[in-house]
């Protein structure tokens, strides 16, 4: 286990979430303008995130009657914090990981799990309708697919042997896990869909809630919720990427280099996802999840622990 | 600063956050405020064991606790009829049996630590520990853990199945009418106008 430094870790986990959020408003902006039939110019993209930042930083937050004005602060960093925690076990390239424990998807769950709390309370705390209903959505949303987060990912955690996500990345050597156990990937972009609560996941915050746990925010919080939720969708492209697409594993480029195109890459399809796929009904997701999603991680599991077996 | 000394700083401050937040528990007046500052109690103490190196033990504690405490809060303002946990509500009865109880399973846990025979041996290998408890669980202990597993899933399929508006018998609200305006549930609407 080594150990990095705060210096350098704060830097590097900060820096990475800033930039992959930053790309996700890009890659959004754009496959929102071409779905709605005017394409956006890739110029016009690139400074698209950053005029509606400084358009919510000016702006003036707005309060509501008597909320819990802590938890109502607090709640967006929570959630932030835990993508930027999840983020610290998932290795850029070879011995180069800020925490490389060997409980790796442990601190992925614990993290997961803890960004529940964050929603849970930022829908309640604004003591207002709709974001508490939003805030209850996700709790059944979420511990519907947390199971799902956690087989996948011990599927891929047999052939390394190991919790540590570094070991995971060196079991793809032969073969990556996304041919070795075909359903972990799609499952896990179930899961990223889910954790940032994006696209046909976005429950909690959908225009059905009039905007849920987020229908009273405006403002720097704003910016802060939106930011956090594209970096919960960093953070879990980046965990995809590693688990199941080889990590730092390829030919020709240097590593940390396939390590970004595959985190990437998985971005841009849950971003597309968001604009192609319908949102599903609350009630809908939760049956299916574990009427049929939680089965077929078990088959999952079950492909992996034959293929384990000596 | 050493190493060391950065633990037994750390060791300090999650200590006083874990008492401080659990004090807190007992003084605010809202049951999703009493959760999350149980969780925010232990979740210090889960820091404090990651300090001790019981790196599994930590994090599966962080990770079960955020899970729990969220749906006890659900649990709580779905049984006890609280809006959203928002109405003011005291969080403590039955004052003479908690501090009786709260004293003896305090000066109970002090003499285990004062009297008892702690082992002083410094952990060499966390890498090893991780195994141990592996093969502790999932060997001599199985039998209890699993009864443990079952004992607990028991009560979590009952609240379910209280909770659950399908029941055995048809939709759990049939044959209930909404109230009125004034609160009163209005008699003409008693039949069922549910189709099953």
């Amino acid at each position: 286990m080594s150990a990095v430094a705060p210096w350098v870790a704060v830097p590097a986990v900060g820096g990475a979430l800033v930039a992959g959020v930053y790309a996700t408003g890009v890659l959004d902006a754009l496959a929102g303008r071409r779905r709605a039939g005017r394409p956006l110019a890739v110029g016009d993209a690139l400074s698209l995130p950053w005029r509606r930042a400084c358009l919510l930083l000016v702006q003036r937050g707005v309060s509501t009657e008597r909320p819990d004005a802590s938890a109502w602060m607090l709640a967006p960093a929570l959630y932030g914090a835990m993508a930027a925690a999840a983020l610290t076990v998932v290795p850029l390239s070879e011995g180069r990981v800020v925490a490389d424990l060997r409980t790796g998807i442990v601190v992925w769950g614990a993290a997961e799990m803890l960004a529940m709390v964050g929603v849970y309370l930022h829908g309640w705390s604004p003591n207002s309708a709709f974001p508490l209903l939003g805030a209850y959505r996700f709790v059944a949303q979420a511990v519907s697919f947390e199971l799902l987060s956690m087989f996948v990912l011990i599927a891929a955690a047999l052939p390394a042997r190991s919790l540590q996500v570094t070991r995971i990345v060196e079991s793809q050597e032969s073969l990556w896990n996304v041919l070795r156990q075909p359903l972990g990937l799609p499952l896990f972009v179930v899961v990223t869909l889910g954790v940032a609560f994006w696209g046909p996941l976005n429950l909690p915050d959908g225009d059905d809630l009039a905007g849920g746990t987020g229908a009273e925010l405006s403002g720097p919080a704003r910016l802060a919720w939106e930011g956090s939720r594209a970096a919960w969708l960093v953070a879990a492209s980046a965990m995809g990427a590693a688990a199941f697409l080889g990590g730092w594993l390829g030919p020709w480029l240097p590593g940390p280099l396939w390590m970004v195109l595959k985190t990437l890459a998985l971005l841009t399809v849950t971003v597309w996802l968001g604009h192609r796929a319908a949102r599903v009904r609350p009630e809908r997701f939760v049956v299916s999840a574990w009427t049929v999603l939680l089965p077929l991680a078990f088959l999952d599991l079950v492909v992996a622990g034959v293929q384990a077996l000596p | 600063m050493s190493d060391s000394a950065w633990v037994d700083g750390f060791f300090w401050l999650f200590s006083v956050g874990a008492v401080a937040s659990g004090w807190r528990v007992f003084k605010t007046a809202s049951m999703v405020r009493a959760s999350f500052l149980l969780l925010a109690s232990v979740a210090a103490g889960a820091a404090v064991m990651l300090l001790l190196a019981a790196e599994y033990l930590g994090m599966a504690l962080l990770f079960m606790m955020a899970v729990e405490m969220t749906v006890m809060a659900l649990f709580m303002v779905a049984f006890m009829m609280n809006p959203a946990g928002l109405n003011p509500m005291r969080m403590v009865h039955q004052k003479t049996l908690a501090a009786v109880a709260g004293w003896v399973a305090f000066l109970g846990l002090a003499a285990v630590g004062v009297f008892g025979d702690l082992p002083d041996r410094p952990l060499v290998d966390a890498a090893t520990a991780l195994e141990d408890l592996g093969v502790e669980l999932l060997g001599p202990s199985m039998l209890v853990f699993e009864s443990a597993a079952v004992t607990l899933l028991a009560p979590m399929i009952g609240a379910v199945v209280l909770s659950s508006s399908r029941g055995r018998f048809g939709p759990a609200d049939h044959g209930s009418a909404p109230p009125d305006a004034d609160g009163e549930a209005d008699e003409r609407q008693t039949d069922d106008r549910r189709p099953r």
